[in-house]
């Protein structure tokens, strides 16, 4: 059913008011301030903030055994050694796998779910709303016994799809939610007047709705993503195969009971560190503006 | 969307029925033949000794094959009850003392005594590690486990340190505290010792209380003794070590950090177990460390608590427990014990693999080994029976110990809650029995 609101008339079109210019006295104030005020608590902040990644890049690339406070003479060897003695290469292929089927199978269900809390109204929507609202207060370890029972029914035990399909369903409540509240800030008539020029309602939403999403998009995607990279209970649980398991496995199976090899573990938390490193340093500007647009209450 | 799906495939399930593979199933011996699963309960360093044994066991056994799966240490314990539970168990699994009571009650494993009684392992295998296990398991004093090493407490002191300042090894508690104090130069960051504060500390405090009480014994009656006067005083002067003789940050050491502290530093000793000592070659090479047993006391008498003993379980819902037992005979045979040992350090099951001469070479094994079987230690052993034991020595009372180190509550009202903990389990184990 179409919502009330869909059914009136588009409103007019709201010509853009003119940024109000800044007051002259902020101006002022902040030129006024000299730089160190600001500058040395951010470099003392920034300090503090970056001093344990300095000392993981430290294990990573000095020798084993050095105790230099400079990674000097640099060395590769506790790359080469997690990526071909401890698999990291096969733990990498498998989280990236885990992390674009989760983005994608995330993405598009929570895309036509949040469509129709958007647009449709119906009878348990509130209903609906609340349930998504409450299964995210189920911790993933309460239902790991009853998982790990449906997965071995599915024959999906050992298999990156038990992973993918958790993660997706885990990941789905909040992504709906944030998505249902984009589309919601999308203007109805604009889907109308594609319909009056002969759109369906798929190719309306497809070239008026969906271009607008994009930030919505990205960060729900790159949520869903960087979730299922780090996420190390369910592939704990679910796979057993090393040739099957992820980064976050991996990296636990470098501590030992007795014994760590600190070079390889930072090595290996590099590893698992840049592409969520990357994925931000590239999406930070629609992520921000996601999360905010994604907030309004509908 | 979680929800609904979930309650969908909850149903599904529950509509399959159950396919045999949790807990009460009772398996079957099977061909002997065929594909067989082994979880190892220390995964990651030891997966290639592991891979090693199980490509010997394949050679000799061409109709066998072994899927291994390694799992880090600190997980495996819910990684296996979760497959009791929920069905997907492997037929054969690392289980030591520390497991073993959890898994035995939820009735997991295979009892091993008959087997082993016609197995060529029979009076092969180290008796005290033998009835560690048995003691580990439960009230039914069955054997679930075959031992295949034993770890060990060791002092591990930096000989050039000692060297430097005049001072005699730490082979007495006496000599011990004497060089915690002459090894400390704090304003120079140089610490005599370093004490584990975090994760793992009430072991290692327990280590030390009853190695200088001389208590050689856990229960009086059914009263523990880890608050007797003499270990209320012990553990005084070892936790008086914190910040006089220690760096200040030791009071949330795990080993992880107490170890990588010790290799990176100047700190001339460490209580660990054999576990860490290729990362101490590593650090310092062989020639700057020793590793020596814990020290005795003034009469000369070395006391010490039980390291967990490790071993292999067979599962009871094992659909091949014929090809699983030869596979953990296979494990615990000489040369395959020894291999194993050998790459980890520690204390081979089998009394043959003992005599190798790699255990001759290598000083802490050596000293280890004859410290657990000449006679010279007695060993405290610690209630891993217990099925609240894992909770009351780690999340029940690690905090406290932290407070003891920082000064917020006495070593008398830390040992007395501890004691008040243990002889509770203890009587509610009784009482079940």
């Amino acid at each position: 059913m179409i919502t009330e609101e869909a059914t009136q008339a588009a409103p007019a079109p709201v010509r853009a008011t003119p940024e109000p210019p800044r007051p002259a006295t902020r101006h002022r104030a902040w030129d006024e301030v000299p730089r160190w005020h600001v500058y040395l608590p951010l470099s003392v902040y920034l300090v503090f903030t970056l001093v344990p990644f300095y000392w993981i890049v430290l294990f990573a690339l000095r020798p084993a055994g050095s105790t230099s406070l400079v990674p000097w003479p640099v060395t590769f060897d506790h790359f080469e050694k997690v990526w071909t003695e401890r698999s990291f290469g096969t733990y990498f292929q498998n989280s990236v796998l885990v992390g674009l089927c989760t983005l994608v199978l995330t993405t598009l269900v929570a895309l036509a779910g949040g469509y129709a809390l958007a647009r449709f109204d119906f009878k348990v929507k509130r209903g609906f709303l609340l349930a998504l609202l409450c299964s995210q207060f189920v911790p993933g370890a309460l239902l790991l016994v009853p998982l790990f029972e449906i997965f071995a029914k599915l024959q999906l035990i050992n298999s990156l799809g038990s992973v993918i399909l958790a993660e997706t369903v885990f990941q789905l409540p909040l992504s709906m939610i944030l998505l249902s509240n984009f589309i919601k800030n999308v203007p109805y008539s604009l889907e109308e007047a594609a319909w009056v020029d002969g759109c369906n309602r798929l190719t309306a939403f497809r070239i008026v709705v969906l271009p607008l999403l994009r930030p919505g998009l990205i960060a729900v995607g790159s949520f869903a993503f960087v979730h299922s990279w780090n996420h190390f209970l369910f592939a704990l649980m679910f796979l057993n195969n090393q040739d099957k398991q992820t980064i976050p496995v991996g990296l636990n199976t470098l501590m030992s009971a007795d014994s760590v090899d600190l070079g390889a573990l930072a090595a290996g938390g590099i590893i698992a560190a840049v592409p969520v490193v990357l994925v931000f340093a590239f999406i930070q500007k629609w992520l921000i503006t996601g999360f905010s647009a994604g907030a309004v209450k509908g | 969307m979680a929800v609904a799906l979930g309650s969908v495939l909850a149903l599904t399930a529950t509509a399959c029925g159950d396919d045999g593979s949790g807990s009460g199933d009772k398996g079957s011996e099977g061909s002997g033949k065929g594909r067989i699963v082994f979880w190892d309960n220390n995964g990651g360093v030891r997966t290639d000794v592991w891979k090693q044994i199980i490509a010997d066991f394949e050679k000799a056994n061409p109709d066998v094959d072994v899927e291994y799966v390694g799992i880090a240490s600190t997980e495996y314990q819910s990684k296996v009850d979760t497959a009791i539970q929920g069905g997907g168990l492997p037929d054969v699994g690392g289980v030591g003392a520390a497991m073993l009571a959890g898994f035995s009650a939820q009735d997991a494993l295979e009892p091993l005594d008959g087997r082993l009684a016609k197995s060529s392992l029979n009076g092969l295998l180290n008796k005290d590690m033998l009835t560690s296990l048995k003691a580990a398991g439960g009230r039914d004093g069955r054997l679930y486990s075959v031992p295949t090493s034993a770890n060990n407490g060791v002092l591990y002191y930096r000989t050039d340190l000692f060297q430097k300042a005049g001072l005699q090894a730490p082979t007495t508690w006496d000599a011990f505290f004497t060089a915690a104090e002459k090894l400390t130069n704090a304003g120079r960051n140089e610490f005599g010792y370093t004490i584990r504060g975090g994760a793992g500390s009430i072991a290692q405090a327990l280590d030390a209380m009853y190695g200088q009480s001389g208590i050689t014994s856990f229960w009086n009656g059914d009263r523990t003794t880890v608050n007797d006067p003499a270990n209320v005083a012990a553990l005084e002067k070892y936790a008086g070590l914190y910040k006089k003789a220690t760096p200040a940050a030791d009071v949330n050491n795990d080993f992880t950090k107490m170890v990588a502290q010790w290799d990176s530093g100047t700190i001339g000793m460490l209580n660990h177990n054999l576990g860490s000592y290729q990362d101490h070659v590593k650090a310092f090479g062989a020639a700057k460390f020793r590793g020596i047993p814990q020290p005795t006391r003034p009469d000369g008498k070395r006391v010490q608590v039980s390291n967990p003993v490790d071993g292999l379980g067979l599962f009871k819902s094992s659909r091949n427990k014929e090809a699983a037992w030869k596979f953990i005979e296979f494990a615990a045979s000489r040369a395959e014990n020894s291999k194993f040992n050998e790459s980890a350090g520690q204390v081979p099951a089998n009394t043959q693999a003992a005599q190798d001469p790699w255990v001759q070479k290598s000083e802490p094994t050596k000293l280890a080994a004859a410290a657990l079987s000449d006679g010279s230690t007695t060993i405290v052993q610690l209630p891993y029976y217990l099925p609240d034991w894992n909770t009351i020595s780690k999340a029940d009372n690690e905090p406290n110990f932290q407070k003891v180190l920082l000064g917020k509550m006495s070593a008398k009202k830390f040992l007395d809650t501890l004691a008040e903990q243990l002889n509770e389990a203890q009587a509610e184990w009784k009482r079940q029995g």
